[in-house]
């Protein structure tokens, strides 16, 4: 019941406005049936786990006392039939409750922004609606680059590596690839979509709150897959129009410093 | 020819030549179970190569070529060769054993099987000569690895031999083990007093005849795609990369089934001799391995969720894959139910079935919401799912086989293994694969994905994969002390009765080791033979 009331409150905040509280979409509806499967995964493995261990230790071997099992404990129908049907109807409701909450997760919002995002060994490119792009891309070539950590990652490396994003807007991603499988995880708001050659796939995600998030490749796409990264810049809405309608070329001096070095991966259209 | 052998010589006393030609049961399943485990080994040792390469993030010691070749080599060997191949070595040995037979049905099948299984471990070592190596991962998905240039993955050829060679050893095994088990059995063991074990192995096999066809054809399309230019998986020349994951899962999801079932039926044969009672709910143990094997085909889209399919897709599938947690939980409590009332010998076998039992629970309750795919899109494809298949198949297999290992070692050497050595392995096992995967489970959770050879340098990734590395380490040990404990036994441990555990089982009324012919006259099966069963005598 209480989870009901739960998956309700949910859907009202879905039909809302952006809530600061709630970081990211679909994370939020992702934490419900994460949590419902957290306590029944907890409540099972303790029921299974405290007799077993009660009877692990109530019935030892012990010479002259108790060398023989009960031989005519052979089964019982009805237990038996007690732990089929419960588990069936667990997973049942788990099942459905999935299913509701996951026609909720591929549903992207009217209001959504189109993104349209293409992969490549090893990179994306990102297409905003007005037709401006952005490649983020963390390394230049194959040679093995040994660098610290702290440089592999930054989103100051040899290529510009990120793309600004508008809090609170429910982003529409539309995916594909130009060479081999590769796949967009949105580590906020939880969602992996693979990206296939010759297929547009889509997801949809809205975070709320700016920030830097990571984007990852999730599909193995060959020698640099761990380095395939990119960072979202999720900034207010009104400075991403800004940026959008090319009256800033960066939001922040560093990364339009960045830009300028690289000559300009962003081409306006 | 084995007949002119004396009878009260051993199995394994034979020259050189007579095992390389043999035709015998038991020298093919000792051939399979040794070339598995050496490649287990192998694989164990790459593990530990990127566990180390990723306790801290960074390039550190290997080259990412040299990881993927790691990743790839290690998936493959450790499914192919251990989970699947470990399972043809206990099959060979003890299923003539059980049902009272002289040998298998197709003796010379077997032998071919096997040696096609030794050809696909030649080319699975010719991976390790510079740059034959193959980086497809085990799964080889198109369009990496059917285009040269891009991602760089290596010999696909190689990859493909090893999948047809592989899966020729697996049908002539699943033909000739099903065929011995229908038409050789004793009058007096029918299907419902045949040993779990051999449920086990009849299921996994009716899977392996089934479904290797369908992969058989996958990585045939591949190599076509490969090296003769056609397009099967090609999307720029009209192909579809998504259907080989289609063919390809319609194998290797059920495929885990052809893993865990022996296991399974290895855990009921060790618990109800040393709980000392019978199992309980046979009826419902026998059909819930078959129930899984039979599901078990309707499921495999559940690695295809982020794939692009259709969302009604997903949602049926979610649905039958949950199903399987049915069969499998009666498995679970039933074996529960069998410790009630019990008298429970704490020997090295029964500690590696209570713990196979243990880590198939936490993997079985972590793949639940694999199997939603309002769950599995926040972490498909991340440690989450590395840590739960390595508690199912990593671990509740192995423990399941090395449980196997320590349990008939005195009926296949004729001496015991080395008990206090045994049961140190199995808590340094426990301790180092329950460090090692709950960390991963849980950075899983916080966003790492899997096949990385690198990450960011988040502080809280860094700590779990500095225990993964810990806990891999402590689990290697446990693993080598347990091996260190069955070849000590088997060179200088003491002799072996012929039933030490007092098992009712037919393979047990033998001697240890058992003669070349098996039995010298066909067993008498008594009327209410139950394998399970405390032995009266």
């Amino acid at each position: 019941m209480k989870f009901l009331v739960f998956l309700l409150l949910a859907g009202l905040a879905f039909a809302g406005e952006a809530d600061v509280n709630v970081l990211a979409r679909p994370h939020d509806l992702w934490e419900v049936i994460y949590k419902i499967w957290l306590v029944i995964a907890v409540v099972i493995y303790i029921v299974v786990a405290v007799p077993s261990l009660y009877f692990m230790i109530k019935y030892r071997f012990k010479p002259n006392e108790r060398e023989v099992g009960d031989q005519e404990h052979e089964g019982h129908w009805g237990l038996e039939a007690l732990w089929t049907i419960v588990p069936l109807i667990i997973v049942l409701y788990l099942a459905t409750h999935g299913f509701a909450l996951f026609t909720q997760m591929r549903k992207p919002p009217e209001n959504a922004m189109e993104l349209k995002v293409t992969a490549f060994a090893w990179g994306w490119m990102f297409q905003y609606p007005n037709g401006k792009m952005v490649i983020a891309q963390a390394i230049k070539d194959t040679e093995d680059k040994k660098c610290k950590p702290d440089e592999c990652y930054s989103v100051d490396g040899v290529f510009q590596n990120y793309a600004y994003i508008p809090a609170g807007v429910p982003i529409k991603a539309v995916l594909t690839s130009q060479d081999v499988i590769h796949s967009f995880y949105v580590q906020p708001a939880g969602v992996t979509q693979d990206m296939v050659p010759g297929r547009t796939t889509y997801t949809w995600f809205q975070i709320n709150k700016p920030g830097e998030y990571w984007v990852f490749c999730r599909e193995y796409c060959g020698q640099w897959h761990s380095r395939m990264f990119a960072k979202l810049k999720v900034v207010p809405k009104e400075e991403f129009e800004k940026w959008l309608k090319g009256e800033v070329a960066s939001l922040e001096d560093k990364a339009f410093k960045i830009v300028k070095n690289n000559r300009a991966q962003e081409v306006v259209r | 020819m084995r007949e002119a052998l004396p009878a009260h010589k051993p199995w394994f006393a034979a020259s050189i030549w007579e095992w390389i030609f043999t035709t015998d049961h038991k020298k093919i399943g000792i051939m399979y179970g040794v070339t598995s485990t050496l490649f287990f080994i192998v694989g164990g040792l790459m593990a530990l190569g990127m566990r180390l390469e990723l306790f801290n993030p960074g390039a550190q010691y290997v080259k990412p070529e040299t990881y993927n070749w790691f990743l790839t080599v290690h998936g493959t060997v450790i499914l192919l060769w251990w989970a699947i191949g470990i399972w043809a070595s206990f099959a060979n040995f003890l299923i003539p054993l059980m049902i009272g037979a002289r040998d298998v049905a197709f003796p010379r099948l077997n032998a071919l099987g096997y040696w096609m299984f030794f050809a696909a471990s030649v080319i699975a070592l010719l991976t390790f000569i510079p740059g034959n190596q193959i980086m497809t991962m085990w799964t080889g998905y198109p369009p990496l690895a059917s285009t040269e240039g891009i991602g760089f993955a290596g010999q696909t050829a190689l990859f493909v031999f090893i999948w047809h060679l592989t899966g020729f050893a697996s049908i002539a095994g699943a033909v000739n083990f099903i065929t011995t088990v229908i038409m050789m059995r004793q009058p007096g063991i029918g299907f419902f007093n045949l040993n779990l074990f051999i449920h086990g192995i009849m299921a996994a096999n009716v899977i392996q005849l089934l479904g290797v066809p369908s992969v058989a054809g996958a990585v045939t399309m591949l190599f076509l795609d490969t090296y003769l230019k056609t397009s099967f998986f090609d999307p720029s020349r009209g192909g579809d990369p998504v259907l080989y994951q289609n063919l390809f899962w319609f194998y290797s999801h059920p495929a885990v089934y052809v893993m865990v079932l022996p296991g399974f039926g290895i855990i009921s044969e060790v618990v109800s001799a040393f709980a000392r009672k019978p199992i309980f709910g046979y009826r419902s143990m026998a059909i819930a391995i078959w129930a899984i094997a039979l599901v078990g085909f309707m499921v495999w889209t559940h690695h295809m969720f982020v794939s692009g399919i259709p969302d009604w897709v997903k949602i049926l599938m979610s649905y039958t894959t949950l199903l399987i947690a049915v069969p499998t939980g009666i498995k679970i409590f039933n074996w529960v139910a069998t410790l009630y009332r019990a008298a429970i010998l704490y020997k090295t076998p029964m500690l590696y079935a209570l713990g196979a039992i243990f880590m198939f629970l936490i993997g079985g309750l972590t793949g639940i919401p694999l199997g939603i795919p309002a769950f599995d899109v926040a972490v498909h494809d991340s440690y989450f799912v590395v840590g739960h298949f390595h508690y199912v198949l990593g671990m509740a297999v192995t423990l399941a086989a090395f449980a196997g290992f320590f349990y008939w070692w005195p009926k296949v050497t004729g001496k015991m293994y080395s008990e206090g050595l045994g049961k140190v392995s199995f808590w340094l096992v426990m301790l180092g694969s329950n460090v090692l995967y709950f960390a991963q489970l849980i950075v899983g959770i916080w966003g790492m994905p899997r096949r990385y050879y690198d990450y960011p340098p988040i502080e809280s990734w860094i700590e779990l994969h500095h225990l993964q590395t810990y806990g891999a380490f402590v689990l290697a040990f446990g693993i080598l002390l347990a091996l260190v404990s069955l070849i000590k036994g088997a060179i200088s441990g003491e002799k072996a009765p012929d039933n030490p555990w007092m098992s009712n089982s037919l393979e047990w009324r033998l001697p240890s080791p058992p003669p070349p012919h098996n039995f010298d006259e066909p067993p008498k099966v008594e009327e209410d033979y139950c394998p399970h069963g405390y032995c009266k005598f």
